[in-house]
């Protein structure tokens, strides 16, 4: 059986600055915060949008220290704008 | 009704929708979708995306809220996403309580937190680009 992955949705200004609606990431249970640098060096053009950007784990917000497993998706969130 | 729709939205459904012979008021906000002319190039229309179901989820959150803070005995509100042209609604929320006040006060809550919660973004389209609006990301030279 193969190791699950951790699934990234890129979302507005974060998809066109990551070339990518979506990717998969080859990590252990890690946080957050623990795989920001894994994210920036496959998506570097994200490293200047990091202080606005927001963060879900499975479809809820999600701090930096949260944890991230094989499987869960994450969602990387720009400043949202809807009405 | 909480919902995400990628056409028209029927105000009118929405609001026949609402009444009630116990409320005396229906409070209905509806969005729509203003062009800010600029020197050389103008906005064509406005385009939206969504993170759903997480969407869809927080749009919901935002009733219940509501229920917990007002006597609010019907909410409903629905979100466009895709493109919306130049006046058209982009959402629309609709209200009915007893009386007049927390119709008002509940309907106003409700485009304030979508505003800060629900994970829907807006590009506009210009004649020579884009923009993410709350980003300033864009195409546009």
């Amino acid at each position: 059986m193969t190791q699950k992955s951790i699934k990234v949705l890129f979302f507005g200004a974060a998809a066109d600055r990551a070339g990518t609606r979506e990717s998969e990431l080859s990590s252990e249970a890690s946080t957050l915060d623990g795989i920001w640098p894994l994210l920036e060096e496959r998506h570097p053009g994200l490293s200047p949008m990091r202080n606005t950007l927001a963060f879900a784990v499975n479809g809820e917000y999600a701090r930096g220290g949260d944890t991230v497993s094989p499987g869960d998706e994450v969602a990387v969130l720009p400043p949202v704008s809807g009405g | 009704m909480f919902t995400i729709v990628d056409e028209t939205i029927d105000v009118g459904a929405l609001v026949a929708a609402a009444q009630r012979p116990d409320c005396g008021a229906i409070s209905t906000f509806v969005g729509t979708t203003r062009i800010d002319e600029s020197s050389g190039a103008s906005v064509e229309y406005l385009e939206y995306e969504a993170y759903r179901p997480m969407a869809d989820r927080k749009l919901e959150e935002i009733g219940a809220e509501i229920q917990e803070r007002w006597d609010a005995r019907h909410v409903s509100i629905v979100h466009r996403i895709g493109r919306v042209d130049p006046g058209e609604a982009s959402v629309a929320i609709v209200v009915a309580s007893p009386r007049r006040g927390p119709a008002f006060e509940a309907s106003r809550y409700a485009i304030e937190r979508i505003k800060e919660v629900v994970p829907i973004w807006k590009r506009e389209v210009w004649s020579d680009g884009y923009v993410w609006v709350g980003s300033q990301i864009g195409t546009r030279p």
